[in-house]
């Protein structure tokens, strides 16, 4: 009996404790989370950044797979007409995982 | 006879300070100081609690150890995204110059993006925003964020503070975007 009363009494912090680490989880964010504006960064002017400035470092961290994403866009429009019907065919059945 | 100027002087020290300890304790109960954030306090209890608060804050963030790599990249990316979801609503972001938050709270948020919370040496504010964060300020709006966030978790908020002010709404945008790639990491 005691012990039943005791278990409840523990139960209830640690009820408690989950659910606020759950809460503060940053996956708890990424329902609404917005995605990096990368395009503004390309409008930069390059020439006076310091590209060994953190910020710029951790900007380009975040927009490096974006950048990527772009250029094999850009390969893919150099690429021949009959390609890259091919290619945006396979995209249309399979969301892309960078749309915007 | 000097003896008994003395006993009348403790006598009316003794009553003043009754005095005061019971006037003290009517105004107290009377239910007469305006306690709404729209009515600011008086400059005398306004320097007290200031100077209660910094005082305070000072004295226990002295000794705290400030990591060595809070200019990192990684350190800017993490700090960067909690700062956004936890604390751009009361402390703004680059571009906006005030919000709900800052007009209605009292006393009101500092504008983090000035960097108007308090001047110190570079150790001294990375200290003081430390424990701020970490252990929050009573009757203030400001919570603790401690019990759900590590130490390690809050440097990084730190290390974005150090950056914020020189940030555009564009970079700023882009370092605080959770977006799809922590989605992944995490």
């Amino acid at each position: 009996m005691k012990l039943k009363s005791l278990s409840r009494f523990a139960a209830l912090p640690v009820l408690i404790i989950a659910l606020s680490v759950q809460a503060h989880d940053p996956k708890e964010h990424m329902q609404d989370a917005e995605k990096p504006d990368c395009k503004a960064m390309k409008d930069m002017d390059h020439s006076k950044m310091d590209m060994n400035d953190p910020v710029m470092k951790a900007m380009m961290q975040k927009c490096m797979k974006d950048m990527h994403h772009d250029e094999e866009e850009e390969a893919s429009d150099s690429s021949t007409p009959n390609e890259d019907h091919g290619k945006h065919g396979q995209d249309n059945k399979k969301p892309s995982e960078h749309q915007h | 006879m000097t003896a008994g100027k003395s006993l009348s002087c403790i006598k009316c020290l003794l009553a003043i300070t009754v005095i005061v300890i019971a006037a003290g304790t009517a105004f107290l109960y009377s239910g007469w100081y305006p306690m709404g954030a729209d009515v600011p306090h008086n400059r005398v209890t306004y320097w007290m609690l200031e100077t209660l608060r910094e005082r305070s804050i000072a004295r226990a963030a002295a000794n705290l150890e400030v990591p060595a790599d809070l200019d990192s990249s990684d350190r800017l990316l993490s700090g960067g995204a909690d700062y956004n979801d936890m604390c751009a609503g009361c402390h703004l972001k680059p571009g906006k110059t005030q919000s709900d938050f800052t007009l209605g709270l009292y006393p009101a948020p500092p504008n983090l993006t000035r960097n108007d919370d308090g001047g110190g040496t570079n150790k001294a504010q990375d200290q003081r925003r430390f424990w701020i964060i970490k252990h929050g300020i009573k009757a203030s709006g400001m919570p603790a964020w401690g019990p759900g966030h590590d130490d390690e978790r809050i440097w990084n908020m730190v290390a974005f503070l150090k950056r914020l002010p020189e940030l555009t709404p564009e970079q700023y945008q882009i370092l605080t975007a959770r977006g799809d790639d922590q989605a992944e990491h995490h």
